[in-house]
């Protein structure tokens, strides 16, 4: 017989845990939004068919538009409108009267969507691989861009939040940081002055990530030249541009953040 | 150091002010206070008089612009988690998603509490098993408050803050909530209890304290809170004219009111003598200018 050893979990990953089970649940009692995280960002792999097997651009715009997708819709818009449902509803201003910290609260907030963006991202290297898709140049890069770029559109999830009003009002607030997530993908055919800017946005970061990490294509080459340690350097410069995004977020949503619905 | 003297609650001198400047505002304006162990305390006042202002530094919600407040003899702030950890926190509004049931929303409850009881106890506690299976959504504001109750009691809190528990319950639901308090009570736990009821602060408290404007203007048993308030006898006289007599000696001057009538053969319409009560005290007192304490 076996002895079962449970260690034992710290105060605090069992508060987050217990809420984050409870967020779970809810999300996964909407239908619609749970068709919106799970199967709305798998649904661009299907341009896979339109091209030809190996074909690298065709590749890369289905890649990018999956990832730059799961960080929009299960990670962004579903954790924005949930923490303002939640802050609507009371239950964040109930939770911190108890032991409960803020950081732990807001983990809490975060975790169902990153985990359905993770699963999104990783179901979608097979899916991509059977439609044809060229083999990865290098995968743990291309499934950390996928977490990367989920954690930072958790955070400008939480400075959304914070200046907006309710449920309802989510729907407008949310467009900026689509904006921010979508131009990068347009702005490979756009001339290089402005490009330059455009390479700062989020979106740009991704996509220069997915190209390096899957197809090993270096800045908008479509000539895919680099090999798997050659991709982690030129991965460099976009994860410091979402670094940064990651931390102007943090410091604007701790300075704003609201617990309970303006009165 | 904590000893069993210390008590659960005690704030002195408590000042918090919003905004800074020309539009600064103080709400709270050097407010004491003491609840000890195994007692329920009241703390009455008009909207805007600031219970809320008061409760929310208490709770630790908030920072102190002056005084202090010590729970258990420590800070809400800087002891943070001894702090959470012995008190339990009723909000004037309930905070629940409505398509969690209310053995989820216990459920998630207690994973937030250091040494939870039992949800089934809780739910017995606030006899509330018959709807474990319940969404949240589909309670009444009876059920609902108790589900607060119940969230507030998992931790089994030493002091237990309740701000205005029973505002929009029946009758009925009112009793429920104040036989728990009395049990709660006679445990040991320590109440803190905001209320526009005057009747729920004369059925449960203690002590109660009334505030205006930002002070505590009466503090005391209910008996001393109106000691000091006029009774009242009113009447209609012979000319048809109401009148509207106060006194601190309520026999005596009934006594000489009735034996003039009697000598003129005067009948008093409508007699009515009462002592004062707290609702009167409350009144009287709430209908002071800014400032005058007695």
């Amino acid at each position: 017989m076996t002895t079962l050893t449970l260690t034992p979990t710290s105060p605090a990953v069992r508060r987050t845990a217990g809420l984050a089970k409870a967020n779970a649940r809810l999300m996964l009692r909407n239908r619609l939004n749970l068709a919106y995280g799970f199967v709305l960002p798998l649904i661009p792999l299907a341009f896979l068919l339109a091209g030809d097997r190996g074909d690298v651009g065709t590749a890369g715009m289905s890649l990018v538009t999956v990832v730059v997708m799961a960080a929009l819709f299960p990670v962004f818009y579903n954790i924005l409108s949930m923490t303002v449902t939640r802050r609507d509803e009371l239950v964040l201003k109930r939770i911190r009267t108890g032991e409960t910290r803020d950081l732990e609260l807001l983990t809490s907030l975060a975790l169902p969507g990153v985990v359905v963006a993770m699963i999104v991202g990783v179901a979608a290297i097979p899916v991509a691989l059977a439609l044809g898709a060229p083999t990865p140049v290098n995968l743990p890069l291309f499934v950390l861009t996928v977490l990367v770029a989920s954690l930072v559109f958790v955070v400008l999830a939480f400075w959304t939040a914070a200046w907006t009003k309710n449920a309802e009002a989510a729907q407008i607030t949310s467009l900026p940081i689509i904006m921010l997530a979508v131009v990068g993908q347009m702005a490979l055919g756009f001339p290089e002055e402005v490009r330059r800017w455009v390479d700062l946005t989020p979106g740009a970061a991704i996509t220069d990530l997915v190209r390096t990490s899957w197809l090993g294509l270096e800045g908008t080459s479509t000539d895919p030249t680099l090999g798997f340690g050659e991709t982690w350097a030129a991965a460099g410069q976009p994860l410091l541009v979402l670094a940064a995004w990651a931390a102007l977020a943090a410091w604007l949503a701790a300075r704003s953040m609201r617990w309970e619905p303006r009165s | 150091m904590e000893t069993t003297e210390t008590p659960a609650l005690e704030i002195s001198g408590l000042r918090r002010t919003y905004g800074t400047g020309e539009t600064a505002y103080e709400a709270v304006r050097g407010v004491d206070l003491r609840v000890e162990r195994g007692t329920v305390v009241a703390l009455l006042g008009t909207n805007g008089a600031g219970k809320t202002s008061t409760m929310e530094v208490v709770e630790g919600l908030a920072a102190a612009s002056g005084g202090a407040v010590r729970v258990f003899g420590l800070d809400p702030i800087a002891d943070r988690s001894e702090t959470r950890r012995r008190t339990g926190v009723v909000l004037q509004q309930s905070g629940f998603s409505g398509d969690l049931s209310v053995g989820e929303t216990l459920e998630m409850e207690a994973a937030t509490v250091t040494d939870p009881r039992p949800v089934a106890e809780v739910l017995t506690l606030v006899d509330l098993d018959h709807r474990i299976d319940t969404r949240v959504l589909s309670l009444s504001g009876g059920e609902r408050r108790r589900l607060d109750l119940a969230c507030a009691l998992l931790g089994r809190p030493e002091l237990l803050m309740l701000d205005e528990p029973t505002t929009g319950l029946d009758p009925e639901s009112r009793r429920r909530v104040w036989d728990l308090v009395r049990d709660l009570r006679a445990d040991g736990c320590a109440v803190l209890l905001t209320t526009h009821y005057l009747d729920e602060a004369e059925e449960l408290a203690d002590r109660v304290s009334i505030m205006h404007a930002g002070r505590i203007v009466r503090e005391g048993t209910v008996a001393e809170v109106v000691a000091h308030q006029p009774s009242t006898i009113r009447y209609v006289g012979p000319d048809g004219e109401p009148v509207v007599q106060e006194t601190d000696d309520l026999q005596g001057s009934l006594t000489e009111l009735l034996t003039w009538a009697a000598q003129h053969g005067v009948r008093l319409e409508r007699l009515d003598a009462r002592s004062a009560s707290l609702e009167s005290t409350f009144l009287a007192l709430a209908q002071e200018p800014e400032g005058v304490t007695r």
